[in-house]
């Protein structure tokens, strides 16, 4: 039985970030860890008790973080840095960086400088994906952090606990991939807005109140007959910013044939496997995700295989949203672009941030773009 | 003007690098290999295994020197590279693109070595490379080790990846690495960081007889060269002469009037005019972090690749704290008055965190620093007039804290 508005929460939770969170933490006296996306193993710190809470800044205005880290940063890093200055995360316990690029690295020690009396830790990931040392280091990695969570929270949790954390998540994210099914199936109903917040705030609440909320939806919905074809769209970027990127491109009859922004599909498009070592499994799954641009395996295998993908998809174009200042995502660009052009899949970039982009100049951008991409459609 | 004595030494530095650009067109002739490297990649190894290093860092400093930025990085945003990303990357990825080179562009690499302790921003840059050249490429992933802790996966995985590069540099040359030519190499690698150590030391003399500028300018071959005798001939004729003016007391500015630190990259294509600027006021800019960074880079010969992994672990990887206590430990070796931090556009690893290492240097020392928001290579990102402008408010600043000084 489905409710009758099943959308409303998630949409609060998204709207209000973080106080989910707080009121859990309020209600039950657990121990939250921030952990700044993306990458950080969520299981590791639910399997020791804690509530894992997502930090990412896109959509922050910026006031306090500008003393403590230059204006050519992208937004994620400092919108997260001036979060911590807000008294929105006073709640948290603890927070993890991963080591994704060097902006992350930096922030680690900056944030380290501004909030000394949280418990913080860096998560060394490596970077070297097609490397077998790496899986090896990696899963040392990952038991060394689940170590430093057993002594926040005091817990004796071993392999079964995190087993069991695992497949609680893989539970939510076969959801999640049945969510992002529906939104090609039916997009009138499932919208991208709605479907994206799903996943964003699937990072803001604890795992078991969204996996109920989630089996709530309205799943055997029918498709409504559209008057408009809607265009299949990859999108290519770390996360929805701005955020009311969503509601353009559903605006615009965009739709989502596949995705690698880090609060999108990315969170739930592999699951851990629970036939392995939990730790191994994690590491697994790291490894099989979709790289993130600033991780490295065979520079040509890294272009093919985003070919592929987008390929496989089904999309007729490309949108790569790079982030302002990101270089990881702006070397990429290019070469990139040249591979869809010689497949005949055109291709817009749309470097953003919360500072300083106009959404009318990325609404006349994408306009362009639907149009240039309707009159090549046979 | 201002009348600065010259450096004889420095007058080596052309014919050096003509040199070693026509080595690196005939290494093919000569049954050498060219390896496209970054700092805190094993060049021992790679000189003892008939590869020549290098650095297309150094061909955009070139193309930066000479006025050839603009050009070359505006082409790579033709491209379609953002013009936030580094301007070194832009600069070279140009300058392939239209042919504008001083060194003749760079012969065509047999393999990319690069590593991630210095930058992220590297291992991008060489993956368009490694497209366009189609050449193999080995990434020595290096986690940063949070605040410097030790970590033993860390050092296997650094480890185990220093040994597959062996492998997979025999594979190219199809010769096995000779552990005697490597000693060599080491060793003549040893005496040049040595040598250029002592020449940064010089720097701790009143008057200092170099600046960090014509430090910049003699770099070239401690980065390129290292494990060669080039760099050891250089440096021992350089060394010479700047201990025979400290016993002159010769300095690099003629009337040493305030002792700067200068943090980060310089800014390649403002170095004459900078150099002119300070010397005319007085100011001599005594030690940096940058120069410091190659003193560091020599290795034993009984255990090189167990040292590689700890100096990329541990001496390479920057982190915040030890850059603080680096500073606070300078400004008392090198009698500073102050300090210039580059807050480098280009180089968002050195410069992100300088608000927090700036304000804590202060706090430490009790000595001013001056934030200059500039770029390393793209004079288009800043304004040479206006950087002028904020230094001299900072030497008025530094003049009338000297006089409260003296009156107290």
């Amino acid at each position: 039985m489905n409710d009758k508005r099943p959308w409303e929460p998630f949409e609060k939770i998204v709207s209000e970030k973080w106080r989910r969170s707080r009121e859990y933490k309020e209600r039950t006296g657990c121990v939250a860890v921030g952990h700044l996306l993306p990458d950080v193993p969520e299981e590791l710190i639910h399997a020791v008790g804690g509530l894992p809470v997502a930090l990412w800044g896109a959509g922050v205005e910026l006031s306090h973080a500008q003393a403590h880290i230059p204006s050519y940063t992208c937004s994620h890093a400092m919108g997260a840095l001036e979060l911590g200055f807000r008294e929105e995360l006073d709640f948290l316990d603890a927070a993890i960086i991963p080591y994704v690029c060097d902006t992350t690295r930096n922030l680690f020690h900056i944030w380290q400088q501004c909030f000394p009396s949280m418990k913080n830790e860096f998560l060394r990931l490596p970077k070297r994906l097609d490397y077998p040392g790496a899986r090896v280091y990696l899963r040392r990695e990952y038991e060394r952090l689940f170590a430093f969570l057993k002594t926040l929270t005091g817990s004796d949790a071993g392999v079964d606990e995190l087993s069991r954390s695992i497949a609680l998540f893989n539970k939510g994210r076969g959801l999640l991939r049945r969510a992002y099914g529906k939104l090609r199936e039916d997009p009138s109903a499932w919208t991208q807005s709605k479907v994206m917040h799903l996943f964003e705030s699937w990072f803001l609440t604890p795992k078991e109140e969204h996996i109920a909320m989630m089996e709530k939806l309205p799943w055997d919905s029918k498709a409504a007959a559209e008057s408009d074809e809607r265009i299949r769209l990859y999108v290519r970027g770390k996360v929805w910013d701005p955020p009311a990127i969503l509601a353009l491109l559903d605006e615009l009859k965009f739709v989502l044939a596949g995705d690698e922004v880090v609060t999108g599909y990315r969170v739930a498009a592999v699951d851990a496997s629970l036939e392995q070592d939990p730790f191994d499994a994690l590491a697994e799954r790291f490894m099989r995700t979709p790289a993130y641009p600033g991780y490295h395996f065979d520079p040509e295998r890294m272009r093919e295989s985003f070919l592929e993908r987008v390929v496989q998809s089904g999309a007729q174009g490309v949108l790569f949203l790079n982030p302002k200042f990101c270089e990881a995502a702006g070397f990429d660009t290019p070469d990139f672009q040249k591979a869809l052009e010689e497949k005949g899949i055109p291709s817009i970039v749309l470097e953003t941030s919360t500072r300083g982009v106009s959404l009318e100049q990325l609404r006349v951008r994408l306009e362009a773009f639907r149009e240039m991409m309707s009159e090549d459609l046979p | 003007m201002v009348d600065m004595q010259v450096i004889e030494s420095l007058k080596q530095l052309k014919q050096i690098n003509i040199d070693y650009y026509l080595a690196a067109h005939g290494a093919r002739q000569n049954g050498k290999f060219v390896a496209y490297v970054n700092a805190f990649t094993p060049v021992e190894l790679l000189y003892a295994m008939d590869f020549i290093p290098i650095y297309p860092e150094n061909h955009a400093v070139i193309l930066g020197a000479r006025k050839l930025s603009s050009e070359t990085a505006a082409a790579a945003e033709g491209m379609g590279y953002s013009m936030d990303l580094c301007s070194y990357a832009r600069c070279d990825l140009g300058s392939i693109r239209i042919g504008v080179s001083p060194t003749w562009g760079l012969p065509k690499p047999d393999i990319l070595v690069i590593s991630n302790s210095q930058c992220s921003t590297l291992t991008k840059w060489f993956e368009v490379l490694a497209r366009m050249y189609k050449a193999p490429m080995a990434l020595l992933d290096v986690p940063h080790s949070g605040n410097g802790e030790r970590d033993a996966a860390a050092e296997e995985y650094v480890h185990g990846q220093l040994e597959d590069l062996v492998v997979m540099l025999e594979r190219i040359t199809k010769k096995s690495l000779d552990t005697r030519k490597l000693r060599e190499t080491i060793e003549l690698s040893q005496e040049a960081s040595s040598l250029w150590t002592r020449i940064l030391e010089t720097g701790q003399a009143i008057p200092a007889p170099m600046s960090v500028f014509d430090q910049f300018i003699s770099m070239a071959p401690i980065v390129a060269q290292r494990g060669t005798k080039v760099p050891v001939d250089f440096y021992r004729s350089l060394l010479e002469e700047l201990e025979q003016r400290i016993e002159n007391e010769v300095g690099a500015v003629p009337s040493e009037r305030y002792r700067l630190f200068w943090d980060n990259l310089p800014i390649w294509p403002e170095l004459r005019r900078l150099s002119l600027f300070l010397a005319e006021r007085g100011v001599c800019l005594v030690t940096s972090l940058y120069t410091w960074a190659w003193a560091r880079l020599s290795v034993g010969t009984e255990n090189p690749f167990k040292d590689w992994t700890e100096q990329y672990l541990y001496t390479a990887n920057l982190h915040l704290q030890r850059r603080i206590d680096d500073y606070v430990e300078l400004a008392q070796r090198y009698s500073l008055d102050g300090f210039l931090y580059h807050s480098n556009r280009s180089c968002k690893f050195v410069s992100q965190d300088i608000p927090e290492v700036k304000a804590a240097v202060t706090k430490r020392t009790g000595l001013p620093g001056l934030i200059l928001e500039a770029d390393h290579n793209d004079p288009r990102l800043y304004s040479v007039e206006a950087l002028e402008n904020q230094i001299d408010n900072f030497l008025d600043l530094l003049a009338s804290r000297n006089k409260g000084i003296a009156a107290s």
